[in-house]
């Protein structure tokens, strides 16, 4: 892979120029830790580079929680920074669902069209982070344009896609090619570092075939158990950088407002005629496991769960996905 | 500028007639603004302006593209409110979704169709379709079932069948009535007495859950194999192409992957029945 | 009507039966009529002729009360029905009352059983016919529960 560097100092001139022409996010920090927020030059310092992740993915980026679908919509071009690799995983399986070649959401389209990812590689974990047990790497080789990674410094980046160099060579005229091997070698040995801290933390943890078997197996009288502290509030499918089930909305004039809903709310299968497959709480709390690791394999390429954790994080049941899968894996 | 077909957004429809089938069932006539295809099977979902969605497999024959049928059952809100239509005001029509019922590959075969309840509404636009094919066809037998002689919609459509060439047609009710004089039973009684050859016959059930279910198990026992079955499903949908979520089941999309599977698809997928 | 053996050879019911057991038949079997409304049997008479119906339609079902009638089935033309004849206790489990005017071939059940004694291959074959109808009876009986239950 190609790499190229460029000192910080132009870096952050250079973002700060681009204000003008594009709308910048990227994660800085916040009263919890840190979240994507859209940029003033003021902000641009703060950028967190390296360090996983922001409280928010990608989703609503592309995927707003209310949009008009019916009605013009005029996305500006912008740049997405410091994006960990999990959550540029996800978006394999959203493109894989909103650009089917049969009937591809051309809102969507046009929000990844109008985009810039810049990914930053993952130095040192968060708690409940565990990507690399569904074989996503902390750092990204491809889907973003761009990965960068703050060392010494210097802005390191990673060119992934043409968009990406393209974008680059335009934009950052002033960064130059990079083959110090003795650069390329820590950055490796960070990588392994990262790697090194997930297995530790994640020992035992099934990967994602396995747990998708595991899940498959698994009896009433477990999910009935493991359910009983679920409330079914949708934080783990609001929070999730995979998860969009949503809802069409008509308004007058057959205008259609598409709406994020979730299969852990009650009546997400309820037909008509008065019939709900998802009515029983067990039940709506196992389609999402059943979804994410059985289902959604069966049916696309991409994965449905990037090992981000944040539905453990979010959840107000404290109920933790992955010490059931080692309960089951026992 | 955001180009390429809004896959959200109706096309407008005119409502130009509305057919009383029975109490909560009515008809509704379409002509869409700009000429409609579908194939039979697959399905519209269907807009009352302002209110609401909802899908349904058009009862009206495919080969006739300038005005569609779409048989409605007062069961929800979004179906009341169309109930309470009438004829002059446009509806919104998205579609057509899914995959219909692949009646090329029942050249050479005798059809059998199993249908019950609001089931004879999609059976009825494969009806259509198999008279346009009748020639490459054996025969075509259509058993139907419904709870009470009055749920049974399009009566006509059962003489008219047994005085077509090829085809012949039954009917049985749950319950019946005082002045009923046809048969009584669930629709699968109506197999005990059909002849067929089990190596040139294929199946098509369609109708509520339940019955679909034992019409399933009552064609196995007979012989049939789980790829001679049709089924037509039926789930909770919203945008109906494949991205809401709502119609999942297992690892398929009903209004994607379906709403015509095989048996043979679906029977290693639980719940397929609830 | 004189039944005769070709007129058994229509209904599919009586395949595989040879001549010399097709001329039994004819010879211990009636062509019965009844008019709309009749009633055949009441449920829990004692039956001492099979049948199977040979033209129209009639109606089965099972008595709650007295007049009291719940309409659960059909016999179609072809179809065997007062089996409970063949064997003990010989009590009707349903009633059965034409709704259309019909023809029926009541055979004795007692010359029937007879007959099995001395013929085998003939009571083997009437059996396998009497087990086959009730198997489909079973079957559509637990698909009515099926459908009244939701299950």
């Amino acid at each position: 892979m190609q790499y190229k560097s460029i000192k910080k100092e132009e870096w952050d001139n250079t973002l700060e120029n681009l204000l003008l022409s594009y709308a910048i996010f990227a994660g800085i920090p916040n009263d919890a830790s840190q979240d994507y927020e859209e940029l003033r030059a003021v902000d641009i310092p703060k950028i967190i580079y390296n360090k996983p992740k922001p409280a928010t993915s990608l989703k609503s980026f592309f995927l707003p929680v209310k949009e008009n679908v019916t009605s013009e919509n005029v996305v500006k071009e912008r740049i997405i920074i410091g994006i960990p690799n999990c959550d540029i995983e996800a978006l394999s399986i959203l493109d894989e669902i909103y650009l089917d070649e049969d009937f591809p959401d051309i809102n969507y389209r046009e929000r990844r069209n109008n985009t810039i990812l810049i990914s930053t590689d993952c130095i040192g974990i968060q708690e409940h982070c565990h990507c690399l047990t569904y074989d996503i790497m902390p750092f990204s080789t491809n889907t973003a344009d761009l990965a960068v990674i703050f060392l010494n410094g210097t802005m390191i980046l990673r060119i992934i896609t043409g968009k990406g160099e393209g974008f680059l060579s335009t934009v950052f005229p002033a960064a130059i090619a990079l083959e110090d091997e003795d650069i390329l070698s820590v950055i490796e040995k960070e990588h392994h570092a990262t790697e090194t801290l997930l297995s530790s933390a994640n020992k035992g943890l099934p990967d994602y075939k396995k747990t998708g078997n595991l899940v498959s197996g698994a009896n009433a009288d477990m999910w009935k158990r493991h359910s009983a502290r679920c409330v079914s509030c949708g934080a783990c499918t609001t929070i999730c950088p995979t998860c969009t089930c949503f809802l069409l909305i008509d308004k007058p004039g057959f205008e259609k407002v598409k709406q994020m809903d979730a299969c852990q709310y009650p009546g997400f299968e309820r037909v008509a005629g008065g019939g709900d497959g998802l009515f029983e709480l067990p039940n709506r709390f196992r389609n999402r496991y059943m979804c994410k690791y059985v289902w959604k394999p069966g049916k696309f390429r991409s994965t449905a769960c990037t090992g981000c954790g944040r539905c453990i994080e979010a959840c107000i049941g404290k109920i933790n996905k992955n010490e059931i899968f080692m309960e089951l894996a026992k | 500028m955001v180009n390429g077909r809004n896959i959200y957004k109706p096309i407008m429809a005119s409502l130009t007639d509305v057919i009383d089938e029975s109490p909560l069932i009515k008809t509704f006539v379409l002509v869409p603004e700009n000429g409609f295809s579908f194939k039979t099977g697959q399905f519209i979902e269907l807009s009352v302006d302002g209110i609401g969605e909802a899908p349904f497999t058009p009862s009206s024959s495919p080969l006739i593209t300038e005005k569609l049928e779409v048989t409605v059952m007062k069961t929800g809100y979004v179906t009341e409110c169309m109930h309470k239509l009438k004829p002059g005001v446009f509806m919104g029509i998205r579609g057509p979704f899914g995959r219909g019922y692949p009646i090329e590959s029942f050249y050479g075969k005798e059809v059998l169709i199993l249908g019950g309840g609001c089931g004879l509404a999609p059976i009825r636009s494969l009806l259509y379709a198999l008279e346009g094919i009748k020639d490459k066809l054996i025969k075509v037998t259509l058993c139907y079932g419904s709870k009470t002689p009055a749920d049974c919609i399009y009566k006509p459509l059962f003489d008219r069948l047994n005085k077509t060439e090829k085809f012949e047609a039954f009917r049985t009710v749950d319950k019946a009535d005082e002045g009923w004089d046809g048969s009584v039973g669930v629709v699968t009684t109506l197999l005990n007495r059909i002849k067929y050859d089990i190596t040139k016959s294929i199946a098509v059930v369609c109708g509520p859950p339940i019955m679909m279910k034992f019409g399933t198990i009552r064609l196995l026992e007979m012989g049939y194999k789980d790829e001679q079955i049709y089924l037509s499903m039926e789930k909770n949908m919203s945008c109906g192409l494949g991205k809401c979520g709502h119609c999942m089941m297992g690892e398929f999309f009903v209004c994607k992957d379906g709403p015509v599977f095989t048996y043979n698809e679906l029977k290693n997928t639980p719940d397929i029945w609830k | 009507m004189k039944l005769t053996a070709e007129d058994l050879k229509k209904i599919s019911f009586f395949e595989g039966y040879t001549d010399k057991q097709l001329n039994t038949l004819t010879r211990i079997s009636t062509i019965r009529e009844f008019k709309v409304k009749e009633i055949l049997f009441e449920q829990y008479d004692v039956l001492s002729e099979a049948a199977v119906l040979f033209e129209g339609k009639l109606s089965l079902g099972i008595s709650l009360a007295k007049e009291k009638r719940i309409h659960l089935g059909t016999v179609e033309e072809g179809q065997l029905f007062s089996w409970s004849a063949v064997f003990s206790p010989h009590i009707s489990t349903a009633w059965v009352m034409a709704i259309t005017p019909a023809k029926v071939i009541s055979i004795n059940a007692e010359e029937l059983n007879k007959e099995f004694v001395m013929d085998c291959d003939f009571g083997f074959k009437t059996m396998s016919k009497i087990a086959q109808t009730l198997s489909h009876r079973l079957s559509d009986t637990r698909f009515q529960l099926m459908n009244q239950l939701n299950i």
